[in-house]
Parts: C-alpha cells; structure tokens; sequence
C-alpha cells in the first residue's frame, strides 16, 4: 500500500500554457470538471491528456474507464509518450463483461450494480490518492441505471474526491437527459468543458470551451485544439492570416514565426502566398502571408475563409500606406480577431503604437505591436496576444 | 439498369437474419469500389478477417483495396475475447465497445477523413447495438449520425435485423433515413427484396426474387 502517497496541492496544470496561464496555474484543488457534449466528439483526449499530465508531474492520475479494455487503453496511452504505469492507476470496468481476469489492481467486478461500481472506484480513491480522476464515462451509467441513482452515485464520488482534495473529471456525452437535468450537473461541478467537433471539406476539427461556473469565473471562446503524438494536447489555429500594405515585412514576419517556412515570390515579392508553421508555447498554427499588391487580391480572398485571427502588418515609416491597410482588414471581415505590427519600429520616423492606433482609428481594445521583422522583435509576442485574444483568455 | 444511391442520403435495410443483407452490402461495395468510391465498413458483428475471407469466397478483393479506397471501422475486434487480429498493416478504426455511442460517430467521422469524401459507409448492423444500449441512446446516435454522413461524408447504409425490434423501434428508423429497402423470405424460402422508398425518387416497390448476387435489384 503507498500509503506516504498524498493528493497533491498544487493547482493542477492542463499542459496547454496558454489555459494554464487564464486559470492561474490550472484547475484548484479540490474542484470538479465536466467534460460534455451532445454530440460526438473527441473529449476523451482532453480526459487522457489531463490524467497524463498529472502522472508526469508526479502526482497519481485514477483513470475509470467503462469501454475500453485495460490493454488497449495503456496501448492507446502510449501515444502520449512514455508514463509510469505507477501513477496512472487504471480502473477496469470491461474485463469482468467479458469474463476475464482483469490485468490491474482495481477492477469492477459486477457492473450490474452501481454500488459495486461505486465501491471499486472510492476504494481505489482511498488507496492511491490520486491527485486527477478521470470518468470515463458517465453516459455509460446513464444509459444503464435510473437516472436519480445515477445522479445519487455522481454526487458521492465528487464528495469522495472533494475529501481527498483531487480534482475529478467527468466525461458525458448526453444522449437521454432533457435539459432541466442537465442544468442540475451542471450545478454539481465547479467547471464545464465543452466541446465540438465538426468535419469540414473532409477534416475533422476539435475545439473546447472551457466555462466556470458562477458569474465572476473564466469563460473561454471555442479554443481549437489538435492532438500530438508524444506531446499531448495543443491549441491549433489552422489558418492565421498575415497580412497588409506592400513591403511591410510580412513574409519576413512569416519566417521568423516558423520553424518551417515556404515563400512563393518573385524577386523578393510574394506573389501567391508565403506559408510557415507555427510552434511556440504550446500552440501550433499554420500561417499564410497574403501578397500586398492590389491585383492579388483575388489571392487575398480565397484565403481569407475561416480565418481564425489575422495579424495585419503595417510599415511603421509609411503613414501614407494605412488607409490601405484598413481596407485590408475589412477584406477579412470586422469579427476576426486582429492584431496590429507596427513593422520597421527601428527605423528613423517610425510611427509610435498610438499614433499608428489613432491615425487607423482603431478600436480601443485592438494592440499595436512594436516589431523589428528582420531581427525577431516583438513577433512572437504579437502571436501570443492574438491567439489570447482568439480564445478569449486576455 | 443498375444505378447508385445517391450521395448526401441514408438508406436502411431491412430484413430476418439469413436473408443475405450481408452479400448485398458486398455487393453494393463491389460496384462502388469498382466505380472508383471510396467505402467505409462499420463492422458490430463480424470480424475484419471474416469480412475479408467472405467477401474473397464472393470473389471481391477488399483487402487490395485496403487502406486506400477501403477501411473498416472494427466495433467488433475489441470486445471480442478472442485474441485480438494480427497487425495486417492495413488502417483499420477500433472502436473500444459497443456502447460508446460516440467513440463509433468519432470513428466513422475519421474513417472519411482518412480516405477523404464522400465516402460510402456500409453499417453492419445497428441491431447489435440494441443489446449494449437503450434505444433511446441509439435513437439519438441514429439521428445525429445520419445527419453527419448526409451533410459531410456523404451516405450511409445500414442494416438492420427484422423481427428481433419492437415495431416502433423499427419505424423510427425508418422515419430517420431517405429511403428502406426490404428483404424476405417467400413460404418456400426464396429469397426477394424490394426498394420501399426512396426519397425524391419514384420506385417499384414491387417484390423480386434475388438469388445470390443481385447485380440489378435496385432501379433507382
């Protein structure tokens, strides 16, 4: 028995820095997570990669799971990278269906009855002290039990785990409940998790929407995400516009932001479009620079749908070109999340950020950001206000 | 005449186990396949490998086509106790149980996109899940899959065993898709199928023997 295992007190990270950062460090302890949706989506992702981050940092990470056999969820794990089996303490709920033995230590053994289920599960809280808890999930119960014990057994595992100060994870996927039910979960846990998915032009995209309940607490936009081998969860913008006036420096913005980078120019101009991927802290996104010229606007326009966030590149020295660069901005439609670089910003008669603000007449809340292009200054920085601002966390 | 369903529709087949739903969803994968389609298979009752060897006795080879215009989605393998396939190289999307509902709608939606849409989806069979989940779950399932295989896969069939549902269950399906098509036993067990409806589409809903492979059952 470990028995010197203690949850941990730390807030409890997501590994996304971007979320960690909003929530202060991550989620408190003791708290309650709901991961929901209504329709199919890729939730469980955000289950497996919570338990995993908790398992790196050391804590322990009990991950119920009522679908998958224990093989294939440790098999399905290690795309996660490397973990201690140690720290993240499987509950398994299908080899007593299948009438086999059960390779871990906790196992539900009658998954006919919820107070078996609810045995297994607090018995294995109380040994291992498990600093995360993931449900995986409560549709599974809800499908098969009357709904007020379902209600009955979700409310003692929160208070289990309240007690031993985790913070417990629960996935559900509502297939049966109407909504005054639904608004009745809600009112058990401290944050709901929502999430999305849709196909489209044949690509499946994820995103979260992470609210916490009460009128003062953290609510996100939708966050895209995408998952990594090895490395987990990521936000992922798949397209960023960068944009603006001719010769402003966006393709040198473009390079510097990404670890890989393609430019389709002619003689130093870019003609089609400039593109890179984006790596750093913890986001990934797929950049396209858009020429500056007039007559590629055509270009402009076949790149400018679903455009998560534009970053609208203006040559700090060139006042005469603003008014171009304001209507470049209507090009991309005015609920784009933008931000504003103040390009060249090392140069004799450099435009400052406010003067720049006021001559665009721009909105209050939309930065404009100092950069040197050439020499790396200022950009990444800009990238980061503009996916905060993408996911509603600044 | 022989014609394909239609893209962005969904289609049940109806039909008393033993009445060949299977070796006509071969038979409607041989011609996609041959017309060049790219085919998923949702597989609740049989295995990958028996799908393979039986549709080999009908002379189709799906596992040429596998990995590229082909792939299974395999809700069958993980529950299975039997020891689990041998790797074949070939992509296929495992699906961990019959109940999650939503695992099976995420595997499908990644099945397209792997092969790209449309993809022609074959479903064998949603009766299976009714032994694992309420029907109210699986209603709901039904509908939001349906939805999503007509607006961004493309279309989906799904086979259904008859007589082994309660009649409402059965005409909520049925309400949920564009078009039934229907197979039965004669007294003397020949076997016919006919096109019951088909939505934004006139048929002869009359019935018509079919033997083993129906090259020509449906006149859309």
């Amino acid at each position: 028995m470990p028995a010197a295992a203690r949850a941990p007190t730390e807030r409890a990270k997501t590994g996304i820095p971007i979320l960690d950062q909003r929530l202060e460090g991550g989620f408190p302890r003791p708290c309650t997570l709901l991961l929901f949706s209504d329709k199919p989506t890729e939730k469980r992702i955000f289950g497996e990669n919570f338990a995993v981050q908790g398992a790196r940092s050391g804590e322990r990470s009990l991950y119920v799971d009522f679908f998958r056999a224990p093989q294939l969820a440790r098999g399905e794990l290690k795309r996660f990278g490397p973990v201690d089996p140690a720290k993240l303490i499987l509950v398994d709920a299908t080899s007593s269906q299948l009438l086999l033995p059960s390779p871990e230590r906790y196992h539900i053994d009658d998954i006919s009855n919820l107070e078996t289920i609810r045995e297994a599960i607090v018995a294995a809280m109380r040994a291992e002290k498990p600093g995360r808890i993931v449900i995986d999930s409560m549709e599974f119960l809800m499908d098969r039990f009357p709904k007020e014990d379902v209600l009955r057994l979700w409310r003692e595992l929160i208070q289990a785990a309240h007690a031993a100060g985790a913070v417990i994870c629960f996935l559900f996927i509502n297939w049966t409940l109407a909504e005054q039910d639904l608004q009745q979960i809600r009112s058990m846990v401290e944050f709901v998790i929502e999430f999305q998915s849709s196909l489209r032009g044949g690509i499946v995209r994820n995103s979260m929407r992470v609210s916490q309940m009460g009128e003062a607490g953290v609510k996100t936009n939708w966050i895209p995400y995408a998952f990594k081998d090895l490395i987990g969860l990521t936000v992922y913008f798949p397209r960023i516009l960068v944009t603006g006036p001719f010769n402003a420096g966006k393709s040198t913005i473009v390079r510097a932001l990404s670890e890989k980078s393609v430019s389709i120019d002619r003689m130093g101009t870019t003609v089609a479009f400039d593109y890179g991927n984006v790596n750093v802290f913890g986001i990934e996104a797929e950049i396209f620079g858009t020429p500056g010229q007039e007559r590629f606007e055509f270009i402009f326009k076949i790149f400018a749908r679903e455009v998560s966030g534009v970053l609208l590149v203006i040559d700090a020295t060139r006042p005469d070109e603003l008014p171009r660069a304001k209507q470049m901005l209507d090009l991309v439609g005015s609920r784009i999340p933008y931000v504003v670089l103040a390009n060249k910003s090392d140069l004799p008669g450099a435009l400052a950020a406010s003067d720049i603000a006021r001559r665009m007449d721009l909105p209050e809340d939309v930065p404009v950001v100092p950069t040197v292009a050439t020499e790396d200054r200022g950009v990444r920085d800009a990238l980061l206000i503009l996916a905060e601002m993408i996911i509603g966390v600044r | 005449m022989e014609e394909r369903f239609p893209t962005n529709y969904s289609v049940l087949l109806a039909g008393p186990p033993g009445v060949g739903k299977f070796e006509y969803l071969l038979a409607r994968i041989r011609e996609d396949l041959r017309l060049g389609e790219k085919v998923a298979f949702v597989t609740l009752d049989m295995s990958p490998a028996d799908i393979r060897s039986r549709a080999k006795a009908l002379h189709i080879d799906l596992s040429a086509h596998e990995g590229k215009s082909f792939v299974f989605v395999d809700c069958y393998s993980a529950t299975s106790s039997d020891r689990p396939e041998p790797p074949t190289g070939k992509k296929t999307f495992l699906v961990s149980s019959f109940s999650n509902l939503e695992g099976i709608g995420m595997a499908m939606g990644k099945a397209g996109q792997e092969l790209g849409t449309p993809v022609r989806i074959y479903f064998y069979t949603i009766s299976t899940l009714f032994l694992h989940n309420s029907s109210q779950a699986i209603a709901k399932f039904f509908q939001i899959i349906t939805s999503r295989a007509k607006s961004n896969l493309g279309f989906i069939l799904y086979a259904v065993h008859e007589g082994v549902h309660e009649t409402m269950t059965m005409n909520l399906l049925r309400s949920l898709v564009d078009g039934v098509i229907e197979m039965r036993f004669t007294d003397s067990m020949d076997r016919e199928i006919r096109v019951h409806h088909m939505r934004g589409y006139t048929v002869d809903a009359t019935w018509r023997r079919f033997s083993q492979l129906p090259e020509a059952v449906v006149n859309l």
